[in-house]
């Protein structure tokens, strides 16, 4: 029996240790037409979404990957002794969607817009590899130019930078914190 | 009036200043765009009067924005000899700024679900090792943690009463030098050990500057079981000084 398309791709996707990409896909598995391949994928996505495994295929830092489902996270964590993972600071994940949203940006234009001082939390970001510094800018005094790397995607699920939070979502959550401060008005 | 009792909140909870503003915009029910500047000055300067720690770096930026806002209150004050054209509103960089800070604070509490999410879902490629029984956990130290322990140790001379003699000069090549030659022959250095073997202040310090150089140039490599602990100094092998 010939091996089933959609078998192989799980295959790899299974040996992959990063998010593997669908050009990748499509380039091992080049005696197939690029259509079959994308719809194979979409299909072994849906099956794997389907319940009675402890894991799934998501799509994640540009790429597809293997990874255990959420409701599984507490025997995992018993499993490695985690208590829990630690989680960014409300500094960091300020800082880090200031550069998510104004990339490239500077330390000063970060500083600026928070109001606050932000070196310190710069340093612990570049530490986690979230952001990098991509050049100078070409302004007095020559600062660095900060971005988000792909660590940085693949760390909120996202694939790419057009999936943060859009204007509209952010409008609602706005929206959403009047109405409920109407509400508490007696 | 409100009473005091109604925001009894610690400095903690803001991350700084336009935290604070957004904070009483919202506690008083404000329209961000036609911020009542008297009202919210006094709110803040109230705040700022109120809480119990002072963390001096965070002070000045929180200050700053106090001053801001006295600077956009004097303004809407002074008598003009032209009125304001429609759109010059003296409040309008705090407002903008404030306007983007409410829109990122947005984007961080969509992340923060993201984040929650993620960190759920486990792959197999950050499986951290999990450490063999009965084998030490061994950290390469940083200097941070080198200067705590030269702390601690300069600590504990000190209530030796250590007798200091003048008139020795060490010299940190000499010391590195004599670092080396030991660690060629015994191979591992207690660091702590070797400290305190030192017969002088002098000699104690310049023994710790030589560690420092010698970890700076990658001659050896300096180990910590767990943090306070002490430190094990070894070679670095086929460090070209050994030649």
């Amino acid at each position: 029996m010939a091996p089933d398309l959609k078998e192989i791709i799980e295959a790899l996707i299974f040996v992959s240790l990063e998010p593997l990409s669908l050009e990748k896909i499509k380039e091992t598995l080049a005696d197939h037409p690029p259509e079959e391949v994308e719809q194979t994928l979409q299909e072994l996505l849906r099956d794997s979404a389907a319940p009675g495994r402890g894991i799934a295929i998501i799509q994640s830092g540009g790429g597809y990957i293997f990874t255990t489902r959420r409701e599984f996270d507490p025997w995992v964590r018993r499993f490695l002794k985690i208590d829990r993972k630690s989680k960014l600071t409300s500094a960091s994940l300020e800082t880090l969607s200031i550069i998510a949203y104004h990339q490239p940006i500077t330390l000063s234009e970060i500083s600026a817009l928070r109001n606050v001082d932000s070196s310190y939390t710069i340093k612990t970001l570049l530490e986690k590899k979230l952001i990098k510094i991509t050049g100078r800018k070409k302004s007095p005094g020559n600062p660095l130019i900060y971005r988000t790397t792909e660590r940085f995607l693949a760390y909120f699920g996202l694939n790419s930078l057009e999936e943060l939070p859009t204007e509209e979502e952010i409008a609602r959550i706005l929206g959403e914190e009047k109405t409920v401060e109407q509400e508490q008005k007696p | 009036m409100e009473t005091s009792e109604s925001y009894q909140v610690r400095l903690e909870v803001f991350e700084g200043p336009l935290d604070l503003l957004l904070f009483l915009i919202r506690k008083k029910k404000i329209d961000i765009h036609n911020i009542p500047i008297a009202v919210i000055t006094r709110e803040y300067l109230d705040y700022l009067g109120r809480k119990e720690q002072i963390n001096l770096d965070r002070e000045a930026e929180f200050v700053l924005i106090a001053a801001l806002l006295i600077h956009i209150k004097s303004q809407l004050l002074l008598p003009r000899e032209e009125p304001l054209l429609a759109g010059e509103d003296p409040r309008r960089f705090l407002v903008d700024q404030l306007v983007e800070f409410q829109k990122i604070k947005a984007a961080c509490s969509l992340l923060k679900e993201r984040e929650e999410e993620q960190l759920s879902l486990w792959t197999r490629e950050i499986l951290p090792p999990l450490p063999e029984p009965g084998e030490p956990d061994l950290v390469e130290v940083s200097l941070f943690d080198l200067a705590e322990t030269f702390f601690v140790l300069m600590k504990r001379k000190e209530a030796e009463n250590f007798k200091v003699v003048r008139g020795k000069d060490y010299s940190l090549e000499e010391k590195m030098n004599e670092i080396i030659a030991q660690l060629e022959k015994e191979k591992v250095l207690d660091f702590l050990e070797y400290f305190s073997r030192q017969e002088t202040l002098e000699g104690a310090i310049v023994s710790f500057f030589s560690l420092l150089e010698l970890i700076k140039a990658r001659l050896v490599i300096a180990v910590q079981e767990q943090l306070f602990q002490t430190i094990k100094v070894w070679l670095r092998k086929q460090s070209p000084m050994r030649q």
